[in-house]
């Protein structure tokens, strides 16, 4: 790919959340049952997904997702093209903003994501390696009951692309058009007015006092965790939590080991001098 | 003598009209009249008039001029919102409103007094007018958790800032007051009532802290910090609109120190005196001058050594450095010649572009696919003859460069902060352009780490009970999981160290069990021979020895029975000859049997070292030269 007209914006970093992973549920005959021409040894359906953060739209800087699959399944490598996705959303009510596979199996295996940016970033394509999850998995005995009785097997990851000095062009692209969820796209009412329509909505929003939307074209992060959408500001502060009590737990033991090793160390020197 | 005379004498006309002054006559113009004003003061003026203008004040008689009945007022009571009692009720005069004064003006006088408050009391008390001017100031408010996760502070104490706010609240924000206020006394943890039983229980709580001394900017420093961070905690910086984002940015940016000096010049500023204020400015009238004209050398100097510098190329040259690159360079540029030729158009404006002074190496990139094709050759003339053209505008400096970067940001709209923030975007100084993700950067932690440090590394994640893969790896927590990981490392490396240790002390308290079980050992033997004093001393030579060569603690003696092993290791110390001496040193009276136990000891000393443990190997033949030896001394 040749690469776009224009510098690399130095000293530049912009990135996008999203979401990639799989969600699995074992057949059965209430509420999901094995459809027709499914081979019998299959006991999963699932999925493997790559979207954006509470399903922003991702497919301004994706174009496109391979994913790679288990080679005993037919046509391993699956291609899917943002184009062809907003083609079919075309006259549809609900639009489908993900890039998605669905398919059946009883195997777990690691499953190949490559993602290709759009062509104006001007970027190589980079991969992902996920694992598919089939069976309820965890920790401790209490998630993995959770997930049992969840009836579904998630295995959802946050990540977040980084582009490190993007292309003027992409920079752009970027860096434009953030906009509220629900809104339609821009280019109806030209420059100004998409300027101002943000602001309006902006105000707006303020009054109802709930502008905790996250804008589509933004690197934001929801504030609150939803159902069905776990990755939140709220999760992160909780990450952030564990993380630092853990790391004042590991400075609580390395001050008492600091403490062993001199008294030890000082037993050593006293052992040596009464040898001497 | 009378006039006339005197006229005569000087020939001078006699009675002449005319040059007697004439009567003064009258001045027929009447005075303007003013009243109220006394003539004689009038006359004070002579000619001219005074020039006192009276006011001539024109009350108008409006008295009952309409016949409105007289506005009627009337004592009302009133509450103030604004005080937090809301029991005290004034009275004030009001005028009486339409609607009301009809019906009460004659309700109010017929009916008793009682009917009439209650019937205020219906229509709500007026608030005072003034309660408006009673305005709250906005206090954040923070909880006993949130001020542990994010406001702690090492320089003030929870009490301390609770303080602050209470005292802010109190004074609304009126920083010279809260400030005059401030007398934060720290509690003692241990009951400041008895000093006697701090004492005694905590010697920490013996030192009585003393209270700091805190300037305003401190406190503003710190209550700005606070509402800051609590404005963040309550909104993230992006969902934030732009008053509370710039609000936010000056609390969160507030510089104490710069405040300080700020304050400290305006003081300085309004206390020099006259003379130094006049210095002060021929001073910066000077500097002025100075850095004016060192601007001009400055630029001056630019200039001349843009003249004198080749002009910059950000492409290759090497291409044009053989004989055959001048060629096509050559080729090149007369193309470059035809086509303007041919387009005279382009230049049309342009006052003077000669392609011959057109610097070679200004455009090489485009040369060397000139010859490819004659579309191509088309393509690159127009090109290059346009940004020749370009040059030519750019008159006789030619900052090529400087334009070319002066052209692009512009093209790159600035963006503000919280824009940054909503699209994610962050400077950094160093960064290897290409997408990445941001786990990549953990796991780069993770990988480069050897197999075996790995595993610990996760070992002890799992016993803090942290996954292994972040649940989001956002910005803040990698950041956070980084430094869990350099402590983590900082841990692993103090527990090697400490099993080090842990192995050498082993070994150390085994070689003094078997030092000391050997001192008695020796004791033992040394009670029961009656020349313990010769035996003693070789003792002590032995041992001295064994510390310099293995830095071994001295295990003298070794169990009689195990003499004839002894023995055989013995003939290391034999050979190497540092029995020699001690032999010699041995008095000559000493009889056999004791130089014989003398040499065994110092063969077992060497053969409690582990290196010397070969000595066993040793073949017979020197064993038997050895113990030739040792015969020849013991005849000594």
């Amino acid at each position: 790919m040749a690469p776009p007209a224009g510098k690399r914006v130095k000293g530049v970093q912009i990135y996008r959340p999203f979401v990639y992973g799989t969600t699995a549920r074992p057949f059965n005959d209430t509420d999901n049952p094995r459809p027709a021409g499914v081979p019998l040894d299959h006991t999963h359906s699932w999925q493997v997904f790559v979207k954006g953060i509470e399903d922003t739209d991702i497919f301004y800087w994706l174009r496109r997702v391979q994913f790679k699959l288990h080679e005993s399944i037919p046509n391993h490598l699956r291609t899917i093209d943002a184009e062809t996705i907003m083609k079919e959303n075309e006259g549809k009510g609900k639009k489908q903003r993900a890039f998605v596979v669905n398919e059946t199996g009883w195997g777990e295996f690691e499953i190949t994501i490559k993602l290709y940016y759009d062509s104006k970033s001007g970027e190589k394509p980079q991969t992902l390696y996920h694992h598919l999850r089939l069976h309820p998995y965890g920790r401790t005995e209490a998630e993995k009951e959770a997930m049992r009785n969840g009836g579904e097997v998630i295995a959802w990851t946050y990540e977040e692309q980084l582009f490190n000095e993007p292309f003027e062009e992409f920079y752009k692209i970027l860096t434009s058009g953030a906009r509220d969820k629900g809104t339609p796209a821009s280019g109806a009412g030209g420059k100004g007015g998409k300027g101002k329509g943000k602001n309006v909505s902006q105000q707006t929003s303020d009054v109802d006092g709930k502008n905790n939307e996250v804008k589509e074209r933004s690197a934001m992060i929801p504030l609150t965790t939803k159902p069905g959408q776990p990755f939140s500001r709220e999760a992160e502060a909780v990450e952030l939590k564990r993380l630092k009590e853990a790391e004042e737990k590991v400075h609580q033991m390395v001050r008492e080991m600091n403490k062993t090793v001199k008294a030890k160390e000082a037993e050593l020197a006293a052992l040596k001098s009464s040898a001497a | 003598m009378a006039s006339h005379d005197v006229r005569d004498v000087l020939n001078l006309p006699a009675e002449g009209a005319g040059f007697r002054p004439a009567k003064k006559q009258k001045t027929a113009v009447p005075r303007p009249n003013l009243k109220g004003l006394a003539r004689e003061v009038q006359n004070l003026g002579g000619d001219n008039p005074i020039a006192i203008v009276p006011e001539i004040s024109t009350f108008k008689k409006r008295r009952f001029g309409s016949r409105k009945p007289a506005a009627r007022w009337e004592m009302r009571p009133f509450h103030n919102s604004a005080r937090a009692d809301g029991s005290l009720h004034l009275r004030h005069w009001r005028r009486r409103t339409e609607g009301q004064s009809g019906a009460q003006s004659q309700d109010g006088q017929d009916a008793g007094e009682d009917k009439k408050e209650t019937e205020q009391k219906s229509e709500e008390l007026d608030d005072s007018g003034f309660a408006k001017f009673n305005v709250q100031v906005d206090v954040p408010q923070y909880s006993e958790d949130q001020y542990n996760s994010n406001l702690t502070n090492n320089d003030w104490t929870k009490d301390e800032t609770d303080y602050l706010f209470d005292l802010a609240r109190t004074f609304d924000l009126r920083w010279p007051l809260i400030w005059d206020r401030y007398e934060y006394s720290p509690k003692l943890p241990g009951g400041a009532g008895n000093g006697e039983g701090a004492d005694t229980t905590d010697p920490n709580t013996a030192v009585i802290p003393a209270s700091k001394v805190r300037s305003m900017e401190d406190l503003k420093c710190r209550y700005y910090e606070v509402a800051a961070k609590m404005m963040a905690v309550q909104k993230p910086v992006q969902y934030m609109t732009q008053a509370e984002y710039a609000l936010h940015g000056i609390m969160a940016n507030f510089n104490p120190n710069s405040e300080t000096q700020r304050k400290k010049f305006a003081q300085n500023a309004l206390n020099r005196s006259k003379e130094e204020a006049r210095e002060e400015e021929s001073l910066l009238i000077e500097v002025r001058r100075i850095v004016a004209r060192q601007e001009r050398l400055n630029q001056e100097r630019r200039e001349l050594y843009n003249r004198l510098d080749y002009p910059h190329t950000e492409q290759d040259i090497n291409a044009f450095k053989s004989s055959a690159g001048l060629q096509t360079l050559l080729q090149n540029l007369m193309s470059v010649d035809k086509s303007k030729k041919r387009k005279p158009i382009m230049e049309a404006n342009g006052n003077s572009t000669p392609t011959s002074a057109q610097p070679p190496s200004a455009h090489p990139g485009s040369t060397p696919t000139a010859e490819n094709s004659h579309n191509r050759r088309e393509s690159i003339a127009a090109s290059t003859s346009g940004s020749a053209h370009r040059d030519s505008i750019g008159g006789g400096e030619r900052p090529e460069r400087p334009t070319k970067k002066g052209a692009q940001p512009p093209e790159r709209k600035k963006l503000t902060e919280q824009e940054e923030q909503i699209y994610g975007v962050s400077h950094h100084d160093r960064l290897s352009s290409g997408p990445t993700f941001r786990y990549e950067r953990i796991n780069k932690i993770l990988t480069t780490k050897s197999h075996a440090q790995h595993q610990r590394i996760t070992n002890t994640l799992a016993e803090l009970d942290i996954p292994s893969r972040l649940n989001m790896p956002t910005r803040s927590v990698v950041e956070e999981m980084e430094k869990l990981l350099t402590a983590i490392g900082l841990l692993l490396d103090m527990r090697k160290m400490n099993d080090k240790i842990d192995a050498e002390i082993r070994t150390e308290q085994a070689k003094k069990a078997e030092r000391e079980k050997a001192l008695a050992a020796s004791q033992a033997e040394g009670g029961a021979k009656a020349e313990g004093e010769s035996s003693s001393q070789a003792q002590g030579k032995s041992g001295d020895k064994g510390q310099v060569n293995g830095n071994k603690p001295a295990t003298n003696g070794e169990p009689a029975d195990k003499a004839a092993n002894a023995k055989t290791n013995g003939e290391e110390p034999a050979t190497n000859g540092t029995t020699d001496g001690e032999s010699d040193e041995t008095p000559d009276a000493m009889n056999d049997d004791e130089a014989e136990q003398v040499k065994e000891e110092a063969g077992d000393d060497r053969a409690s070292r582990p290196g010397s443990s070969g000595g066993q190997k040793r073949s017979a033949s020197v064993l038997s030269s050895v113990s030739d030896k040792s015969a020849k001394r013991q005849k000594k």
